[in-house]
């Protein structure tokens, strides 16, 4: 994964791709989660949604950026 | 109270994962500030201001602005007829000053065998004045006083001549150093005429070529900008709070903004000052200091100098001082392990 990428000839961190990345993935396990009706073991669905997306975006950081 | 199982599991979950986001979140953070690599970085190069050495008009000018020169091509002249004169000049003196030599040599010669015929006179007169002395019954008193004062004066003379030739030696040590003086003025009018042709000393492009037939050049003042073609490096401007995770001889990689080129290079120093700019002497010589805020604080950069790797250099790449790259340094972790 690149430090940088150039959108447009203009260099943003590469960091930007992966959160767009991680919303990606996150929709996806919402809708998971929301069809098979598993938002009944959650407390809070909308903390819950925050924080998952936030544990994919640190361990994607960390993982794929140097 | 009794507390549902479910309850107890959906709060758990919750809990886990936002535990997790936030120890997740704290860790990309301190990458993000402690990671080594900087998108402030600055391609350099060492800079010649080529000024001449000799003042005058300028004859000629066989470069082109950014043209590529070798080392010791000339880049232009300025008249030389001056300094041809002065040569001629300065080799005329050198004759002169030659000549005045041989002249001080022959003086020398004259003078020894003049104070030669000096001696033997006043051996002569010695002699004679000894003979009438040992003859005092016979010779007369008035002759034989005459004799000792002649013997005296021969005496004088002879002292006389020989100082003369001490003169005469001077003056031709004299003679001999103003030919040497000569020739230092003859050499340095002849270094002054090879440097009327302004060579390059380093290879290099010609940059901000500002001189043309017809100007006035004088000793000194800059004419053009020669940029050293071997002399290419970086300038990276690290946080500081990166500082510790690099060191020198770090292998980095280096990422053009013109292209996306990618270089290879390895940090060769990191500047130990920068200005400090919350401080700068204001009136009275007094410390002007910023008031800055408590909470929000802003990391220096440092510069870090890099050198790039010849090797990795793509054919073709045209580098200017002064273009924009991102730099990631490499941690030299396997380095270390082998150690």
């Amino acid at each position: 994964m690149p430090r940088e990428v150039a959108l447009a000839d203009a260099l943003v961190p590469g960091l930007l791709l992966i959160y767009l990345g991680c919303l990606l993935v996150l929709w996806g396990i919402d809708t998971l989660i929301g069809r098979y009706g598993l938002y009944r073991y959650v407390w809070h669905p909308s903390l819950f949604r925050v924080a998952v997306f936030f544990v994919l975006f640190g361990a994607a950081g960390l993982l794929l950026y140097p | 109270m009794k507390l549902e199982p479910q309850a107890v599991l959906r709060f758990a979950i919750t809990t886990v994962v936002v535990i997790v986001a936030l120890l997740l979140c704290h860790a990309l953070w301190r990458h993000y500030l402690y990671a080594p690599w900087t998108r402030d970085g600055r391609v350099r190069a060492e800079v010649v201001r080529i000024a001449p050495d000799v003042s005058g008009l300028v004859t000629r000018v066989p470069v082109i602005d950014n043209q590529e020169v070798k080392k010791g091509e000339v880049l232009f002249e300025i008249d030389p007829q001056r300094f041809q004169i002065a040569e001629q000049q300065a080799e005329a003196n050198l004759n002169a000053a030659k000549a005045a030599a041989r002249a001080a040599g022959a003086n020398i010669d004259a003078v020894l065998a003049s104070a030669a015929a000096r001696k033997a006179e006043y051996d002569m007169r010695q002699e004679q004045a000894q003979r009438r002395q040992d003859l005092a019954d016979v010779v007369p008193k008035e002759e034989r006083t005459d004799a000792r004062s002649a013997a005296v004066t021969a005496r004088a003379v002879w002292e006389q001549a020989q100082a003369s030739g001490h003169q005469a030696n001077a003056a031709r040590e004299q003679a001999e150093a103003a030919v040497v003086q000569a020739q230092v003025a003859l050499d340095r009018a002849k270094l002054d005429l090879e440097r009327t042709e302004v060579r390059a000393p380093v290879d290099g492009y010609v940059t901000n070529l500002d001189v043309r037939v017809g100007d006035y050049a004088a000793t000194g003042s800059p004419r053009l900008a020669l940029i050293d073609r071997h002399s290419y490096y970086i300038y990276g401007y690290f946080e500081e709070t990166k500082l510790p995770h690099l060191r020198v001889g770090d292998p980095v990689d280096i990422r053009m903004l013109s292209g996306g080129i990618r270089l290879k290079g390895h940090i060769t120093g990191v500047a130990r000052g920068i200005t400090d700019r919350d401080n700068p002497t204001g009136r009275d010589l007094l410390a002007d200091v910023n008031p800055t805020f408590n909470w929000v604080r802003l990391a220096q950069r440092v510069p870090v100098r890099v050198d790039i790797d010849e090797a990795s250099e793509p054919k073709g790449l045209i580098l200017s001082a002064g273009m924009t790259v991102s730099i990631d340094v490499q941690p030299r972790r396997v380095l270390d392990k082998e150690r």
